[in-house]
């Protein structure tokens, strides 16, 4: 026992050196740099109510070489799992895939610039924001003030990243559960990640910051000057993209060179220069790569197709691969003389590695100036692409492996026919995949028949602002937790939508209604890639600031960080909460009292898994597109039966609500439609003043009405308090349907924790302010 | 034609437990009159129309109607069901009826305990085909059947690939006929 005593101590010590615990710029709560076990108590609160659902993918385990081990019917593998725990190791191995994504990337680039700017550079994000890094000081306790510091915060992710992956490997954890507290920790640690990427890349790039109205950006590949030489930067990293701008600049050849960005890299780059443009987001790369307008193809990391050199090949561009993470068994030229790389690549047609950034932007540029006059460029004409699609016989092959389920042969038929229209739908339900191309047996070229349908039209997209300003914390946190603010609704992740415009109709219901709106990576993108009426896409047509009705940019997927950092924020800042290693106050404010809910609607990546799941422990539902059931894990609950039990902190009394707010953690929406009640509803949280449930409801009900149709919701009752809760609009038909079914009023909780329902190492008192 | 596994399996098993294809209506019908207490799933898919003008939710209310079994209504399909005059039995959302069908202790829509026979239809094939993994992997206690015009291997009984969709709406027809029969 005393071993045991002074082990722990040796480690806190070392824990308290590390966040320089004696500084007091805050009293030092019960978690700092937690380790898994430190916060599970939390996760199977969280757990009780939210339940694993599994939707096993395959119904093996083939990890090791016990295996193929058949795990249907109840059977246990070789090592003795079961179907369930399976599932849930596979999603904490997904998890650890995002997060060690974000978390590398923030290493890279902290490397990077500290190389450029030395360790000791000041944090600096503006005059309107204090609370730096929320994440950060919540979870570590540490206040970081230099790129130094932002180390210490890397590190730590990556040690508990290695002893999350270390419980994955054969016989070791045996409970579903505990995996999910394993990938909840993960979770957690990806937005520690994020965070100190995103800042890094702030302070370091000069990025947007402590500003809400940052330029607009052009955006599709209309907006590409196709005379020009262009360069496609594809992937997350910045570290390259903006060593290109700079050369361009350096050399006055910015106003020569298109500079054009596909998925995050592209929100990186138009935030370092707004002569930058957007493709578009993940989905657009394959179909962008192959028109052939990009001269050179620069790739970072993430979300980068892994046959880049393969398609440049085929439509005579050339390839720079510009980090470590994919260097597609090319030749390593990081320490080559750039006219002889230049020479290889225009003269040969080889591509190349090249791990220093600033020579990979000068060999791309001057490659880019010599192809380009070399190389056509040319959209397929509407007669080419009618005589391209009498190939196709309508096998139905392209069908049965399109992971969207389009109607691929019957748009391509149309099209035969010069009826366009139907590859025009087919175009915005694409999600760039390639499969159809790829299994077609007459090799009808899909891509470039969907050149007629793309058009040349060009959007707006707002560039990414980073953190949400201290100042606008303090004007929303009061509405947003009385509920008068709807909802803070953040619409972010990839882009395997069942349909492009879904993004741009979720933005516009919930902006109208006057939710905050946050948005981030491809889905900002997309955000964009609709115009009203009057021809305004959403950033044209709402503010860009952090209130009701706004719609903001936060920036690429680093940036989904200051959208959960600003939850932690509300409560820090407006409930003057303290966060400093206080993870589980924090959580539970943001899941009892901040309506906030994520919306990943074409989540694809292994970096959603964990950015969600971060969502999760953090206490944000989050909906997910159809696609997202191949996670195969949901946290779902069931709204009659679960436990809806809370601490009322005010009183010291459990209360059973009976209200299922936030009724799901995770949820999958089989459409649009059924998503946007489903948002509305999962802003609701049992802290609403009356006048802000009635808000709520309103919103609720009607979106119902719109979308769903047949009458009221049917658990409209769980949500009504007392009779003000009820809105004015729907006043007679609520109380009549009320009264119909024998509902009772009950009192609204005074200030609704989970503290106290669990064992913890936190009191009742610490949640109140 | 089935595969021939080799004797030691375990290095080539790499597929589902498989659903039983149906192609016979009757067989078809005959399994769900056989179950006690039977639901149908319909799904957002069904709100589109035949060449002819036909909803396709009215095969399903049809047969729901044939066979005497109670309606769960997913995503916006209640819209549509309302509008054509039938109330569906219960409301939940495609991975909600999963959710708690795969509870065998849930009393089912009637109230008169868990269903023994779940029939899917409507949903799209990739959210459908993992709420049904669900079900055969946690919910030993009941049976799936798919309604849809493609093969849905997590299933117990599913239809083919149906290369026309007429076929399809020939099996639906037959099967309804059939239910009418009674035994």
């Amino acid at each position: 026992m005393a071993v045991a005593e002074k082990k722990l101590s040796r480690k806190l010590e070392e824990i308290h050196e590390r966040i320089r615990a004696e500084i007091p710029w805050e009293p030092l709560g019960p978690t700092p740099m937690p380790d898994m076990p430190d916060l599970r108590s939390w996760d199977m609160r969280l757990l009780k109510t939210y339940k694993p659902f599994y939707a096993p993918f395959c119904d093996l385990c083939c990890l090791c070489t016990y295996g193929k081990c058949d795990l249907t019917g109840g059977k246990r593998g070789a090592c003795g799992i079961d179907i369930a725990t399976q599932q849930a190791r596979i999603v904490l191995l997904a998890c650890l895939m995002g997060c060690s994504a974000h978390a590398a990337h923030g290493a890279h680039i902290l490397e990077h610039l500290i190389e450029k700017h030395g360790a000791d550079k000041k944090i600096d994000l503006g005059g309107s924001i204090e609370i730096e890094a929320p994440h950060i000081r919540t979870v570590l306790g540490l206040k970081p003030e230099t790129l130094g510091d932002l180390q210490i915060a890397i590190d730590y992710v990556f040690k508990e990243v290695s002893h999350l992956l270390d419980s994955c490997h054969t016989g070791q954890e045996g409970a579903a559960l505990d995996y999910e507290s394993k990938a909840l920790h993960a979770g957690m640690l990806d937005h520690v990640g994020m965070e100190a990427a995103d800042i890094a890349q702030i302070v370091g790039f000069g990025y947007p910051t402590s500003v809400a109205d940052t330029p607009l950006v052009d955006m599709g590949w209309g907006a590409i000057d196709k005379s020009k030489p262009t360069i496609l930067v594809s992937g997350h990293n910045p570290a390259t993209s903006t060593e290109l701008i700079d050369y361009l600049r350096e050399h006055n050849l910015e106003d020569k060179v298109e500079v054009a960005g596909v998925c995050c890299t592209a929100l990186e780059t138009t935030r370092y220069s707004d002569k930058a443009k957007i493709v578009g987001p993940l989905s657009r790369q394959l179909f962008f790569m192959r028109a052939g307008i990009a001269d050179v193809i620069m790739t970072d990391e993430q979300c980068i197709r892994t046959d880049t050199p393969q398609e440049a090949t085929k439509v005579g561009a050339a390839v720079v691969a510009c980090l470590d993470k994919a260097m597609y068994g090319l030749e390593d030229a990081t320490d080559m003389d750039p006219d002889e790389i230049v020479r290889r690549m225009v003269d040969d047609g080889e591509h190349f590695a090249i791990l220093d950034s600033s020579k990979a932007a000068e060999v791309a540029v001057k490659v880019a100036m010599e192809l380009a006059p070399k190389r056509r460029k040319e959209w397929v004409t509407e007669e080419e692409a009618m005589e391209l699609a009498e190939k196709c016989n309508n096998c139905g092959m392209c069908e049965q492996v399109c992971p969207n389920l389009c109607r691929i042969g019957a748009g391509i038929t149309e099209l035969a026919k010069g009826n366009f229209e139907p590859m025009r739908v087919l175009f915005n339900e694409c999600i760039g995949c390639g499969k159809c191309e790829e299994e077609c047996p007459r090799h009808v070229p899909i891509f470039r028949l969907m050149q007629v349908a793309a058009g040349n039209e060009t959007w707006k997209a707002r560039a990414g602002r980073g953190p949400i300003m201290d100042t606008e914390i303090r004007t929303v946190g009061a509405p947003i937790t009385l509920g008068t603010i709807p909802g803070v609704v953040a619409i972010v992740g990839c882009s395997n939508f069942p349909d492009i415009e879904d993004v741009a109709d979720m933005v516009d219901e919930f902006a109208k209604r006057k939710y905050i709106v946050v948005l981030s990576g491809c889905s900002a993108m997309v955000a964009g890639m609709k115009k009203d009426a009057d021809g305004k896409t959403v950033y044209e047509k709402y503010p860009p600031d952090f209130e009701g009705g706004g719609v903001v940019n936060v920036g690429s997927c680093v940036a989904n960080s200051h959208i959960t950092g600003a939850a932690i924020k509300i409560a820090n800042i407006f409930a003057a909460l303290p966060l400093r290693g206080n993870y589980e106050v924090m959580a539970d404010y943001v899941l009892n009292r901040v309506g906030a809910v994520g919306v990943a609607w074409g989540a694809m990546s292994q970096k959603a898994a964990s950015i969600a799941t971060g969502c999760n422990r953090l206490g944000i539902p989050v909906v997910l597109g159809p696609h997202s059931s191949k996670y195969r894990r949901l946290y779902l609950s069931r709204k009659e039966e679960d436990d809806w039990r809370v601490m009322d902190a005010r009183k010291k009394e459990i209360v059973d609500t009976g209200e299922p707010s936030p009724e799901h953690l995770a949820y999958v929406c089989e459409t649009k439609e059924k998503a946007m009640p489903m948002i509305a509803k999962l802003c609701i949280r049992k802290n609403d003043t009356p006048q802000g449930r009635a808000i709520k409801l309103n919103h609720y009900i009607s979106l119902h009405k719109k979308y769903i149709g047949g009458g009221l919701p049917e658990d409209l009752h769980l949500f009504v308090r007392r009779d003000a809760d009820i809105p004015l609009v729907y006043k007679k038909e609520v109380r009549a349907h009320l009264q119909e079914i024998g509902w009772q009023p009950k009192e609204p909780v005074g200030l609704p924790t989970y503290i106290g329902t669990y064992p913890s190492k936190v009191s009742v008192d610490a949640v109140i302010h | 034609m089935s595969a021939v596994l080799p004797r030691h399996r375990v290095n080539v098993l790499t597929g589902t437990k498989s659903a039983r294809l149906i192609e016979d209506p009757a067989e078809y019908a005959d399994l769900i009159k056989k179950a006690k207490r039977p639901l149908l799933v319909v799904g957002p898919l069904l709100l589109e129309s035949t060449a002819d003008g036909k909803l396709l939710l009215e095969y399903a209310l049809d047969l729901a109607k044939a066979g005497g079994i109670p309606v769960c209504a997913t995503a916006q399909t209640r819209g549509k069901i309302v509008e054509l005059g039938v109330q569906p039995d219960c409301l939940y959302d495609a991975v909600e009826i999963v959710n708690a069908l795969k509870d065998p202790d849930w009393q089912g829509v009637k109230k008169e305990g868990n269903h023994d026979l779940v029939m899917f239809c409507g949903i799209r094939s990739d959210l459908g085909n993992q709420g049904l993994s669900t079900l055969k992997h946690f919910a030993r206690h009941l049976k799936t059947m798919t309604l849809c015009k493609h093969y849905f291997p997590h299933a117990t009984y599913s239809l083919p690939n149906f290369k026309k969709d007429s076929e399809w709406y020939e099996f639906l027809e037959s099967l309804i006929a059939n239910l009418k029969k009674g035994d």
